[in-house]
């Protein structure tokens, strides 16, 4: 049982060993800059509801590093897919597609979950003091899962390497910008609200900052994000039927 | 014959249509492959061979049709055919981000191959392919036609009854091309193993296949093994060299054939028919290699 899954995950983990160094070396830049920047060039002059802006700051760049990181194995599944056929061993393979996307996923999740730990790993560096507990470790595990298999969703829908490129541009990007990783979404004008709070993201934002920063956490956007997820799943499951043709 | 009642079929296809959109890919296609048959299906570019492995193997849904393995139905017990299914696909889909030795791993997980097995399995099939000592290279340098060898044993590591080629050879030197056909001949011989393969190169059919598909346009329009399809044409070709072009006529006996080369009173030459005139005959191309 389950030999799809382990299958795809030893691909994929293999096939990250080799490559780890450099991966981990180019996702910690991003985040780094980011907390150099804002986190520095503010400083504690800044304060945003009532948190020292750089602690304001870090769970979004930990939700924005891990979505990054689990989202974006579309880019890899994408190569696999079209430049190299290797989808299709899977498809031929007497496995189910659910284990093709929770292998997947898992693999996406990793990523995830690898960069939240670099992260952490400044948040020590800059002297942050953030609160881990369990509610914690249950967001992120949602939310890297949301965002993994809707990175698997588009990977399998799109029909070439430049649509993929596409919709990281018009939709992807944008949603990081906007769903409170940067700044609290309650000062934007209200038409922006609307869009804003169609956004996974967005949720994912309240609920983990609220649990490192020992805020309230608001169950209903916690449900939001299971929602989010649970749908992503099923998307991601009829994607890969698709494929099939 | 008795015999031949015996041998089960291992693949039964019945009415397999595909479109793409408005194009109809294949308009109907019913096979049949017994255990131990080694079967050609030849037919020119976009004539549908591909498409029609591809639905034999799972990779696409036909529009419509029927498929059975062992006379099982394909869709409502894909596992259990999967499991008996080895496929080499027309590109050589290897893993370049693995080593061959990883590349046949993930399949012996994916085919529940048992853990203890594994690793003598894997080792006897980069014996077979000549690719001992390259076994914990990275694919991505591989050759061609070392890829293809990977791809051939990789479709083989999980015992397979039948086995799917989608053109084994093309696009390697006449060497290797060789090398493949033995591999494939022996695998064939010594396992008992069904083949159903696509090629460019119809002599090389002829001399392999003991039945064969002609498909054109989506349809079957021949089949049968090499001998009989040649027989129906008539056992000897007279070429005749006009100005502009070399015309053939067919005879079915050698005699016939010099009494009309001794009248025609144009330079001509007798040979033996063979498949390859078959299929020009009756799909009016020559094959693009
Ligand atoms: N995904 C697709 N979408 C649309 N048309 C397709 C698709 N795949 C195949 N076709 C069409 O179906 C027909 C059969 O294609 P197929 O690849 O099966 O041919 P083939 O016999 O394998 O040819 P070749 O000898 O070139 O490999 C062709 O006309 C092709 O253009
Ligand atoms: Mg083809």
């Amino acid at each position: 049982m389950f030999n799809g899954f382990r299958g795809i995950l030893y691909r994929e983990l293999n096939v990250f060993r080799k490559r780890a160094k450099k991966q981990i070396l180019a996702s910690s830049l991003s985040p780094l800059l980011f907390l150099i920047a804002f986190g520095w060039g503010f400083g504690d002059r800044v304060a945003v509801n009532g948190l020292p802006y750089i602690t304001f700051l870090i769970p979004g760049l930990i939700t924005m590093s891990s979505l990054n990181q689990s989202y974006g194995i579309a880019q890899e599944l994408n190569i696999t897919r079209f430049y190299f056929h290797v989808f299709d061993e899977y498809l031929i393979a007497p496995i189910s597609h659910v284990e093709i996307v929770l292998g997947e996923a898992a693999y996406g999740m990793f990523k995830g979950l690898l960069s939240t730990v670099l992260i952490f790993v400044y948040s020590v560096i800059f002297s942050v003091k953030l609160i881990v507990g369990p509610m914690f470790f249950i967001a992120i595990l949602t939310h890297t899962f949301l965002f993994t298999t809707l990175g698997i969703t588009i990977a399998m829908l799109v029909k070439d390497h430049g649509d993929q490129a596409t919709v990281n541009t018009f939709v992807i990007t944008p949603m990081i910008f906007l769903s409170g990783t940067f700044f609290p979404v309650d000062k934007l004008p209200a038409v922006f609200k609307w869009l804003v709070y169609a956004l996974p993201l967005t949720y994912s934002t309240k609920v983990i900052r609220a649990t490192l920063t020992g805020g309230d956490v608001n169950m209903s956007y916690f449900l939001l994000m299971l929602g989010f997820a649970a749908a992503f799943f099923v998307t991601a499951l009829r994607a890969v039927g698709r494929v099939e043709g | 014959m008795a015999v031949a009642e015996q041998v089960k079929n291992v693949l039964e296809a019945r009415g397999l249509v595909k479109k793409f959109g408005k194009k109809t890919a294949l308009a109907g296609i019913a096979l049949n492959i017994r255990e131990g048959d080694f079967t050609g299906l030849l037919g020119p570019n976009g004539a549908g061979k591909t498409t029609t492995i591809k639905m034999l193997t799972g990779l696409i849904k036909p529009t419509a049709g029927e498929i059975y393995y062992y006379g099982r139905d394909f869709f409502t017990h894909p596992r259990d055919a999967k499991r008996c299914i080895g496929v080499v696909p027309q590109q050589s889909n290897v893993d370049r981000d693995l080593t061959a030795y990883e590349n046949l791993y993930l399949h012996s997980i994916l085919y529940g191959i048992p853990k203890k097995q594994r690793r003598g399995k894997i080792e006897e099939a980069l014996e077979f392919a000549g690719l001992r000592e390259y076994g914990h290279r990275q694919v991505k340098t591989f050759s061609g036609g070392m890829k293809r060898r990977l791809v051939l044993v990789r479709a083989l590591l999980h015992g397979p009854k039948i086995l799917f080629l989608d053109e084994p050879t093309v696009g390697l030197d006449p060497q290797i091309r060789k090398n493949i056909w033995d591999l494939i001949l022996k695998i064939n011989q010594r396992k008992g193993m069904a083949i159903l393969l696509t090629t460019h190169y119809i002599e090389e059919a002829e001399k392999l296949c003991r039945s064969t598909y002609i498909i054109d346009k989506g349809r079957i329009i021949a089949e049968g093994s090499p001998d009989d399809l040649k027989k129906d044409m008539g056992r000897y070709v007279l070429e005749l060299f006009l100005e502009d072009r070399i015309e053939e006529e067919f005879f079915s006996s050698k005699d016939d054939a010099l009494t009309r080369l001794k009248e025609c009173g144009h330079a001509c030459k007798i040979r033996q028919v063979t498949l390859e005139d078959v299929f020009i005959k009756l799909t009016g191309k020559r094959i693009n290699v």
